[in-house]
């Protein structure tokens, strides 16, 4: 009865508005934010007493925001295929091999990832301050990676364990290298897991604004980190218009998703 | 056509060219090389300044214990994330239940904010919210012309200002757990104990309050983990005067360069978040809903 929508009763209505409630809770900023960069009060006042599109122009006509977009996309694509391969090696060797401290190895592979991010940004802060990696290309994908690992791990893992291992020792039976077999039979097979790697690595990326903080130098800093020091000065409409390209960013991504699990292998 | 040999599956044919015990190291190489390099060696040096710096003891442990000021961002730190654990589970219970009941349709759209809004950048939201709470923000315009104040509430820069914000971001790390561990529930349990005689009330009490508890451990560590070690959030919607641990932390690198203290402050961070892990372990697993 409890798990009956129809017979919850009262409860139903409850929980009804419950779910209505936190949907516009968590809708409602998002949509502001895309309303407020095509409205033209420099106050953010809302509703917009008119629509305009001169914090885009703003926006665009700045080369310090376009240098640190195409500095976050070099980062994020570079960690993107950088935290697949390595990412799709390991799954490999956690999910087939058999070698002593194996548990150990995977757990450590997922630590980063409930570790405080900030506690791993000043610890990598501090090393490359000494191997002079410091704000620059390399640091920031290396500390990028180690983020965005165990996303592609995860995601992999969870692929390889579900796909059936006789098919690859049917490939080679058939007269496949073991490699040509993993690459031809195995890889296709699981490539919902795979792109799931890519997108949670590109994502891990190119949103993490922690480590960059500290990592950012002048000539180098990506987009998060521009909008976080820009934040701690003034709520500029352009902040807006910014926020508004991410979210349309994140909508085609969310697509691109929803678009790849139905293309789901049966 | 060539004659291709038959052999039993597992045994002729080596799948792995490397010797069996070694079998998938080499894969995991490449992996475990990086975060040795730039996840274990860093880290453990950072804890290591903190007993070492600025000469060997445990003067940083008992700077940071017997300062007032530190043990007022401890006491900040627990009280935000504790604050921001109990409203997100209030709200995401229902929602989580809602979704696990509801017509398809409507449970898939509300999926889709949800996805939506965890996957918008941190930034955005944030930025969302600084707009929303400020003096002349228009949650206080709005208050205001509908005349239930006269004068503008202050709603960001303080408490209130970071427990919206951090729930706004929490929310999805507490309905997506809970979700997970309501659907997999059997509607036959529930009705065997209505048939036994137990009214709504008693159902929920005996039957599915036992059943969710997993889901519900799991969702609150997980949120009151990641609230303890936020940075951001409460860096642009909190105040001076309730600073949080994350955030101690940054600014004894960035403008005291105490890289000392900022170790103690870090590894204290650490054994809560890992003690906190390992309580979930012990008692509930890792995920939420198949652990009992």
């Amino acid at each position: 009865m409890l798990l009956d929508f129809d017979r919850l009763g009262w409860l139903r209505y409850a929980l009804c508005l419950v779910a209505v409630l936190v949907g516009l809770f968590l809708l409602l900023p998002i949509l502001l934010i895309v309303a407020l960069s095509f409205g033209s009060s420099q106050w953010l006042q809302f509703p917009p007493p008119a629509w305009t599109l001169k914090w885009y122009g703003q926006l665009f006509a700045d080369p310090e925001w376009l240098t640190s977009f195409f500095v976050s996309l070099r980062i994020a694509l570079t960690v993107m295929v950088l935290s697949t391969v390595i990412g799709l090696m390991a799954s490999f060797g956690l999910t087939r091999g058999r070698f002593p401290g194996r548990e150990l190895v995977r757990a450590l592979f997922l630590t980063p990832m409930v570790l405080p991010v900030v506690v791993l940004a000043v610890a990598l802060y501090a090393l490359f301050l000494r191997i002079q990696l410091n704000g620059t290309f390399i640091g920031f994908v290396i500390a990028h990676l180690v983020v965005a690992l165990p996303f592609a791990i995860i995601s992999i893992c969870n692929a390889l364990e579900r796909f059936d291992i006789a098919i690859e020792d049917a490939a080679i039976i058939c007269g496949a290298s073991p490699l040509e077999a993993k690459l031809r039979v195995t890889i296709p097979s699981i490539r919902l897991g795979v792109f799931g790697a890519a997108i949670f690595s590109f994502l891990a990326s190119w949103d993490e604004v922690v480590i960059a903080i500290f990592m950012a130098s002048p000539d180098l800093q990506t987009l998060p980190v521009r909008i976080f020091s820009t934040l701690r000065q003034d709520l500029s409409p352009v902040i807006a218009a910014v926020s508004s390209i991410l979210v349309g960013f994140t909508a085609v991504l969310m697509l691109l998703a929803a678009f790849l699990r139905k293309d789901k292998p049966s | 056509m060539t004659t291709v040999p038959t052999p039993s599956l597992a045994g002729e044919v080596d799948l792995s060219p490397e010797p069996r015990r070694l079998a998938g190291l080499g894969a995991v190489a490449p992996a475990l090389g990086l975060l040795a390099l730039f996840f274990v060696v860093p880290v453990v040096a950072l804890l290591l300044r903190s007993v070492l710096e600025p000469q060997p003891g445990l003067q940083n442990y008992a700077e940071v214990f017997g300062s007032t000021t530190y043990l007022k961002v401890f006491g900040n730190t627990f009280l935000v994330a504790g604050l921001v654990t109990l409203v997100t589970l209030l709200l995401a219970f229902p929602v989580a239940w809602f979704l696990a009941v509801a017509p398809r349709r409507w449970s898939a759209l509300l999926f889709g904010v949800i996805v939506l809004s965890m996957w918008t950048n941190l930034l955005a939201r944030t930025y969302a919210w600084m707009v929303l709470l400020q003096g002349t923000g228009i949650i206080n315009r709005m208050l205001m012309q509908i005349g239930l104040i006269s004068e503008p509430l202050s709603l960001i820069n303080n408490l209130v200002g970071v427990t919206i914000g951090m729930t706004y971001i929490m929310l999805p790390f507490m309905i997506l757990p809970l979700h997970a561990t309501i659907r997999t529930l059997d509607p036959t349990v529930f009705q065997a104990a209505s048939l036994c005689g137990a009214s709504r009330f008693q159902v929920f009490r005996l039957v599915f309050a036992p059943l969710v508890a997993s889901g519900v451990a799991a969702g609150v560590l997980m949120v009151f983990v990641m609230s303890l070690g936020y940075f951001v959030t409460p860096a642009l919607l909190g105040g001076t005067s309730n600073m949080m641990l994350a955030e101690l932390i940054a600014q004894l690198v960035q403008s005291l360069l105490n890289w000392g203290l900022a170790g103690a402050a870090a590894f204290i961070l650490l054994v809560v978040t890992l003690a906190i892990y390992a309580v979930q372990f012990r008692y509930f697993g890792f995920g939420g809903g198949e652990a009992r």
